[in-house]
């Protein structure tokens, strides 16, 4: 059953209804699971998605979350869980982007160009060797947050909970490496070590938050709520914690929209993500104004 | 007074060449060592060997340290920093203390009191909540020496410390160093040999060979015979920032053989 078919079973005939119907959508179950999805979306990406943008890294996690399609393809192709292809996919394309740009003289940003779309050719490939029709392909690439089933929910828990524990338990190592890589080096810090993890721990999320939000749009989860917060806050624990609850908040507005005007959920996130970045921004816009044309007022 | 590291016949080098050849050079307690030379002379090499960040092909490198923490102190050029990444002041400075075997240290209230003082030390504790995009190029380095000095380092590296400083600052900092001196060795590298040859003890000029010049006061033709091309713009025992400020001919003056040794370099 596709997403659309789910929203069009449950879509009021009467676009406005009265807001006491609000317990009424969460009498479905599949909305519950999708509320569900989107807080622990959002507790992985603002996490990871926080790192990402401190570290200017928002470039080749396109290229991982594109280079992850090879997996789902291979995944269909094998008859195993396209997910676990794509998981396989990230995180050695993740590895490799490193290794080459490292220690070959091709630059970073052409390796993650040349990945990311080896990643999607072989994906397409696969899918049209793999026999019969491949009926979940849209939802990986747009994502279906009201389909997760229980076992997604499950492994996006586990996922949130080991993101947790290791921002709680290495919160300093991972701020002074990322800061000053070479600083961290000098002090004989495990830079090689925590590079890896935090790459390893970058892919997984995409991967598992695909389901979510979808091969195209879930780099928005891990970049317009964080620099939302960037916004309002400097301290990277601070846009961790921002950008948990501007994506959750965000997530259930979109979701609220999606449902009752039957437009597709992801897309509505997305663009809700959006404008409340505008809004931060002409709210920042207009505070500092305020304050320049007071301090003038006061000479 | 005891030695903190010894470089004996050192040779280094990346892919496309050998940069460092048959080096050696000994750091004692209380040295303060002006390390000069032209670009691409080796000079951030020979840092990054004493700091282990390069390994060297041939040679030995020993280290003294008999030390709990940090035993060097490390202030790098600014230029590879991202002044937008979002990081207090005070967690710069506490960055200074993590180490190898403390990926899970939290930082005690005492690390965090003496982050503080230290900030309070250069004049900038207001600063510690602030991020590093705030500050001016000066606040930001005083922040840098900061977290080279929170671990009590035996010996402090700058490199290029007086890049992204204004002048008045620079002269404020070598002040701060030559009290630092009194409790740790420094190794300093500049391109301005005039300025450091005025508060270092001892001179180090690196151009593929090393030649250490065991005082402070060198001439033109004596860095000539290091091989050491540079031109000197003021001489031993004449401070150059005092006469920058009377002289104005000079300084103009100056301004020129400064543009000059910079195209030669």
């Amino acid at each position: 059953m596709t997403k659309a078919m789910i929203w069009n079973m449950f879509t009021p005939t009467n676009i406005h209804i009265p807001t006491n119907n609000m317990a009424g959508i969460l009498s479905f179950d599949f909305v519950i699971h999708a509320i569900e999805a989107a807080f622990l979306a959002s507790i992985t990406c603002g996490f990871i998605g926080a790192y990402i943008v401190a570290r200017r890294m928002v470039f080749i996690s396109g290229g991982i979350t594109h280079a992850s399609f090879g997996g789902i393809g291979l995944g269909y192709f094998l008859g195993i869980n396209p997910i676990f292809g794509a998981a396989i996919f990230s995180i050695l394309s993740a590895f490799g982007i490193r290794l080459v740009s490292k220690q070959t003289d091709i630059r970073e940003d052409s390796a993650i160009g040349i990945l990311w779309s080896f990643g999607m050719a072989v994906g397409i490939i696969f899918i049209y060797l793999t026999p019969g029709y491949a009926p979940n392909l849209m939802s990986y690439l747009f994502g279906s947050i009201l389909t997760v089933t229980l076992a997604d929910l499950t492994m996006m828990g586990i996922l949130a909970a080991v993101t947790i524990a290791v921002f709680l338990f290495f919160y300093r190592t991972i701020l002074f490496i990322s800061f000053d890589e070479e600083y961290a080096r000098s002090h004989n810090a495990p830079v090689e070590t925590f590079n890896y993890l935090m790459l390893t721990l970058v892919a997984l999320v995409i991967v598992i938050n695909i389901r979510v939000a979808g091969i195209i749009l879930v780099i928005s989860y891990l970049t317009i709520p964080q620099s939302t917060a960037n916004l309002f806050v400097n301290d990277l624990k601070k846009i961790i914690f921002l950008s948990v609850i501007i994506s959750f908040s965000g997530s259930c507005i979109g979701l609220l929209i999606s449902y009752y005007w039957n437009i597709p959920s992801g897309a509505t996130i997305i663009f809700v993500f959006v404008l409340i970045f505008i809004l931060a921004r002409a709210i920042v816009y207009l505070h500092n104004r305020k304050q320049r044309n007071g301090s003038v007022a006061d000479i | 007074m005891s030695e903190l590291i010894k470089l004996e016949n050192v040779t280094a080098g990346y892919n496309n060449g050998i940069v460092l050849r048959n080096v050696s050079l000994t750091v004692s307690d209380r040295d303060f060592i002006g390390v000069i030379g032209p670009n691409g002379g080796g000079k951030t090499t020979l840092i990054k060997l004493v700091l282990g960040l390069v390994k060297p092909i041939s040679g030995t490198i020993q280290r003294f340290d008999n030390q709990e923490g940090n035993f060097i102190g490390y202030l790098p050029q600014q230029s590879h920093i991202d002044r937008k990444f979002p990081i207090t002041v005070r967690d710069i400075v506490l960055s200074g203390l993590m180490s190898a075997g403390s990926p899970m240290n939290r930082y005690s209230s005492h690390d965090k009191k003496q982050a503080l003082e230290l900030l309070g030390q250069m004049g900038i504790h207001h600063l510690a909540n602030r991020t590093a995009g705030e500050l001016s190029g000066g606040q930001l380095q005083r922040v840098f020496i900061c977290r080279a000095l929170i671990s009590t380092p035996k010996l402090l590296i700058l490199d290029e410390p007086n890049t992204f400083v204004d002048n008045r600052f620079e002269h404020e900092m070598y002040e701060l160093l030559q009290e630092f001196n009194k409790q740790m060795a420094i190794l300093i590298i500049s391109h301005d040999v005039g300025t450091i040859s005025y508060f270092v003890k001892t001179i180090a000029c690196v151009n593929t060979y090393l030649h250490y010049h065991p005082s402070n006061i060198i001439t033109e033709e004596q860095l000539a015979g290091y091989n050491c091309p540079l031109q000197i713009i003021t001489h031993g025992d004449v401070p150059h920032t005092v006469l920058q400020k009377h002289d104005q001919s000079h300084d103009l003056e100056h301004v020129h053989t400064h543009q000059h040794s910079h195209t030669h370099e």
